[in-house]
C-alpha cells in the first residue's frame, strides 16, 4: 500500500487505527502536526519501540490515554505539545512495565 | 545593587524536547531503537498519504463491479477493505460521474478533504475564491481548470464537512479495455477525484 518501511514497524494507517477515537495523532487536515522536531521523535520512538520489544499498541494506548488524562491542562501549551508530552509519559510508563517484567 | 554579570546560558531547549532527547539516548543505549529507525519512521509518516490510495480505489471500482457497488453504498467500509481507512470517524461518500453527471467537491467552510485517500489538499482547494466560486459558478470555475463540460451535463457540487467527505469516481476513459488495475490507477489524477479534471484518455504516444 505504501513505501517500504523499516523492518516490522507499523505503517501510519496502523497507528491511526490503534489510536482512533481515544488518542488520535494531532493533524491539520490530514497532515501530521509536528510543531517541533521532538514531537516527531516521540512518535517515532514509540513506533520503533513497539516493533523492537513486541509490546502491543493496546498497552501503549492504555498508557497514552492515562497520561493524557493525568496531565494538568496548561492553557499556554499547544495541543500538539500536550499530546506528544503525554507520549513521552506513556513511553516511560511502557519502559517501566518492561523493567518490572524483566527477569 | 547587583551588578549585571548575568549568566549567559545558551537559550535552553524546551522541557519536553530535553525529555525526548534523554529518552531517545536511553533507548539507543539499551539497544531498543536506533536513531536512524526513528528518522525513517518520521520521514515515512510525513509523506505516507497521497492521492495514490484514492487512485487505487477508483481503479478497483472500474474493474470490479461488485466493489463499485460496495463503494457507492458505503465508501468508508469499501475503502477500508483496501486498507486505506482514515483515522477518526469520517464518513466517506463516493459520488460517481456519468456521461451526464459531473461531480465536484469543495469545502465552503474550511478545507475538509478526504485525506486518507487523497493525501494533502492542494493549495487552491483551500483558497477562498475556489471555496466561494465553486458553489456560485461551478462551470466557470471548471472552465478555468481547463474542463469544458457538455451543456447537457449536470454539475453537482458537494460541500464537504468534518463529518462527510467526498471522493469523485470519474468515468473510466475509453480505450482502456483490458488494462490492469495498476495501469488504470496511473490515469487517475488527484484533480479527477476532486472533480476539477477528468482522467485523460490514453492517446497515441505523445
Amino acid at each position: 500500500m505504501s513505501a517500504p518501511r523499516p523492518g516490522g514497524t507499523a505503517g501510519l494507517a496502523e497507528v491511526d487505527a490503534a489510536l482512533a477515537g481515544l488518542a488520535p495523532l494531532p493533524r491539520d487536515n490530514g497532515e501530521l502536526v509536528f510543531e517541533e522536531p521532538w514531537q516527531g521523535r516521540a512518535l517515532g520512538m514509540g513506533v520503533a519501540l513497539l516493533a523492537q520489544t513486541g509490546a502491543s499498541w493496546a498497552e501503549l494506548r492504555r498508557h497514552l490515554v492515562a497520561a493524557i488524562r493525568a496531565r494538568p491542562h496548561d492553557p499556554g501549551e499547544s495541543a500538539a505539545t500536550a499530546y506528544y508530552a503525554a507520549w513521552l509519559d506513556a513511553l516511560e510508563a511502557l519502559l517501566a512495565d518492561q523493567r518490572g517484567a524483566a527477569p | 545593587m547587583s551588578d549585571s554579570h548575568g549568566h549567559h546560558r545558551p537559550r535552553p531547549e524546551s522541557e519536553p524536547a530535553l525529555r525526548a532527547a534523554a529518552l531517545e539516548a536511553l533507548l539507543v543505549e539499551k539497544g531498543l531503537v536506533s536513531s536512524d529507525a526513528i528518522d525513517a519512521i518520521v520521514e515515512l509518516y510525513e509523506r505516507d498519504v497521497g492521492p495514490q490510495n484514492g487512485a487505487k480505489v477508483v481503479a478497483r471500482a472500474w474493474t470490479d463491479p461488485a466493489f463499485r457497488e460496495r463503494l457507492l453504498a458505503d465508501a468508508t467500509a469499501a475503502v477500508d477493505e483496501l486498507g486505506f481507512g482514515g483515522a477518526e470517524a469520517d464518513t466517506l461518500v463516493a459520488v460517481p460521474n456519468t456521461p451526464t453527471v459531473h461531480n465536484v467537491v469543495v469545502c465552503t467552510l474550511c478545507s475538509c478533504y478526504p485525506w486518507a485517500v487523497l493525501g494533502l489538499p492542494p493549495t487552491w482547494y483551500k483558497s477562498p475564491p475556489y471555496r466561494a466560486r465553486m458553489v456560485a459558478e461551478p462551470r466557470a470555475v471548471l472552465r478555468e481548470f481547463g474542463l469544458e463540460l457538455p451543456a447537457e451535463a449536470e454539475v453537482r457540487v458537494w460541500d464537504s464537512s468534518a463529518e462527510v467527505r467526498y471522493l469523485v469516481v470519474p468515468v473510466r476513459p475509453a480505450g482502456t479495455d483490458g488494462w490492469t488495475e495498476d495501469a488504470l490507477a496511473a490515469l487517475v489524477t488527484r484533480d479527477s477525484m476532486i472533480g476539477t479534471a477528468v482522467p485523460a484518455a490514453p492517446g497515441p504516444a505523445s
